[in-house]
């Protein structure tokens, strides 16, 4: 729950916030895309390092918060990796195996590196989106998926939700606050209990929440669209041949 | 292999298995850049019928009732929230709720596969769980296959008269078990292994996402039943507002 507000509020602070967010996204996207599709470990390993870059030295985050954000899908890619490098057989196989009652599990050949060039492509793939999460706020990425031709019906959907999750964040930390005063957090059954009875509350606070919002929604001449006052950001020739250029380089690593 | 060797292996393998217990906030979200593009591309075409026939029974809903908009929102922002919460637990570590067993409970598959995918950019846009361009995939095994199998039970244990409660942590257990197997079943087929392709590499990570996933998925039924027991002696309006009441009798 901290990281939401931590993302969105680094995202404001951003310094690079004003670059266009279109052009933010088709940079971010493009390496992304070139990171997994290429598989190369020379373009991983720059993507990473170039992107971590523009992130705190452009974007001016501190390099100990963006560590701590990097570290969030370590879990996953240790345990997706770990499955990945070691296999199961019925029979013994690989290099190295150890015996478990019914099978055995091996180090299988070619996993290791095979890891080593996922974990790279992972965390580049990761620091390409996050370059854009961290400095994009969620509502100009909405606005551009509106640019895209996604449905009008979602985006207002997304408008509407990214609004209402800090208005029900808010209502839950008061409500844990007043549970755990109360001992409602002390062991694990009356957690449970307190956990439950907190989530039907915002359950019921969201649906009377709902009804007012359309109330002062209509009081307001809403008439079935939902309009959003969207900063201009023109996208300026020097952003846009560092842009070209950058994606120039990583063809050029790759080809090469 | 010689003795020091083993039993080397077997320390290492004892400090994977404790190390994936502890910190497993939201392990079953396929991380950014962890699937290769063919795959990214085929399970977002899998879910595009889905996604489809959620955007047109929300659009039915809205003809019929503009005020809905607002309660789909909240409701979205609440899977969201609810989502985002560390849930209780005996072993200390750090996880999170589903929440797409108790939508489709409450809402229907329909509606939350549409409400689940927003709820998935917002994960990857907001909390970095999950990512862009394993959106599919994951809109897929989350937003799709737990809630439609959760509803389904819920339905059957309805109609073999099972009690209600019952039939709502059967629901939210398993669908949140069918999660986890359909995430395994995706990250083997990607990475088939070596000797006993897809099948062998689907029991290796059902293997290694056990420890975490089995006790949360019993977890996530228990809460999701204590959160439809207060709201069905609390919030009774409420619910029948969003048709829940309607479906039981």
């Amino acid at each position: 729950m901290r990281t939401i507000n931590t993302i969105d509020s680094y995202a404001y602070e951003s310094r690079i916030k004003g670059i266009n967010p279109g052009l933010k996204a088709i940079v971010a996207m493009a390496a992304l895309l070139f990171c997994i599709g290429t598989g190369d470990v020379l373009v991983s390993v720059s993507v990473f390092l170039s992107m971590g870059i523009i992130t705190i030295f452009m974007g001016g985050l501190s390099v100990w918060k963006y560590l701590a954000l990097l570290k969030i899908p370590v879990t996953f890619l240790i345990l997706g990796t770990a499955a990945i490098v070691v296999g199961i057989s019925h029979v013994p196989a690989g290099r190295f195996y150890i015996t478990m009652p019914g099978f055995y599990l091996y180090l299988s050949d070619g996993g290791a590196a095979l890891a080593a060039r996922l974990i790279l492509k992972a965390m580049a793939a990761v620091s390409a989106m996050y370059m854009l999460v961290l400095s994009t706020p969620a509502s100009e990425i909405i606005n551009l998926l509106g640019k895209l031709h996604v449905p009008k019906l979602i985006s207002e959907l997304m408008n509407l939700i990214y609004r209402f999750i800090f208005v029900m964040m808010d209502v839950q930390i008061h409500m844990k606050q007043a549970a755990e005063s109360r001992l409602g957090y002390h062991n694990f059954l009356t957690s449970c209990r307190s956990f439950g009875g907190i989530g039907a509350n915002l359950f019921m606070v969201s649906l009377k929440k709902a009804g007012v919002y359309y109330d002062a929604m209509t009081a307001r001449c809403y008439e079935g669209e939902l309009l959003f006052l969207e900063e201009e950001r023109p996208v300026k020739t020097k952003e846009a041949a560092a842009a070209a250029g950058y994606l120039a380089f990583l063809l050029l690593l790759w080809l090469l | 292999m010689s003795k020091k060797e083993k039993s080397i292996m077997k320390l290492a393998t004892a400090f994977a298995l404790t190390f994936g217990i502890v910190p497993s906030a939201f392990a079953m979200h396929i991380m950014e850049g962890y699937l290769p593009v063919g795959y990214c591309i085929a399970w977002g075409a899998v879910c595009v019928p889905f996604l489809i026939a959620g955007f047109f029974s929300i659009q039915k809903t809205l003809r019929e009732n503009r005020k809905a908009i607002t309660v789909l929102a909240m409701s979205g922002a609440f899977v969201f929230v609810l989502s985002s919460l560390k849930i209780p637990s005996v072993t200390g570590s750090c996880s999170h709720m589903t929440g797409t067993g108790l939508g489709a409970i409450l809402f229907g598959p329909s509606a939350v596969s549409i409400l689940g995918i927003i709820v998935l950019i917002f994960q990857a846009v907001l909390l970095a769980h999950g990512g862009l361009t394993t959106l599919g995939a994951n809109t897929f095994s989350m937003a799709i296959a737990g809630p439609f199998v959760s509803f389904g039970i819920y339905r059957l244990c309805k109609a073999l008269k099972v009690n209600k409660m019952a039939a709502v942590f059967l629901a939210a257990t398993l669908g949140d078990l069918f999660t986890y197997c359909v995430t395994s079943f995706q990250l083997a087929l990607a990475y088939p292994s070596e000797i006993g392709g897809v099948g062998a590499s689907a029991v290796k990570f059902l293997g290694v996402f056990a420890p975490t996933q089995l006790p949360l998925a019993v977890i996530e039924g228990i809460l999701t039943t204590v959160i439809v027991m207060t709201l069905e002696t609390y919030a009774l309006p409420e619910l029948k507002a969003i048709g829940f009441t309607r479906e039981v009798k």
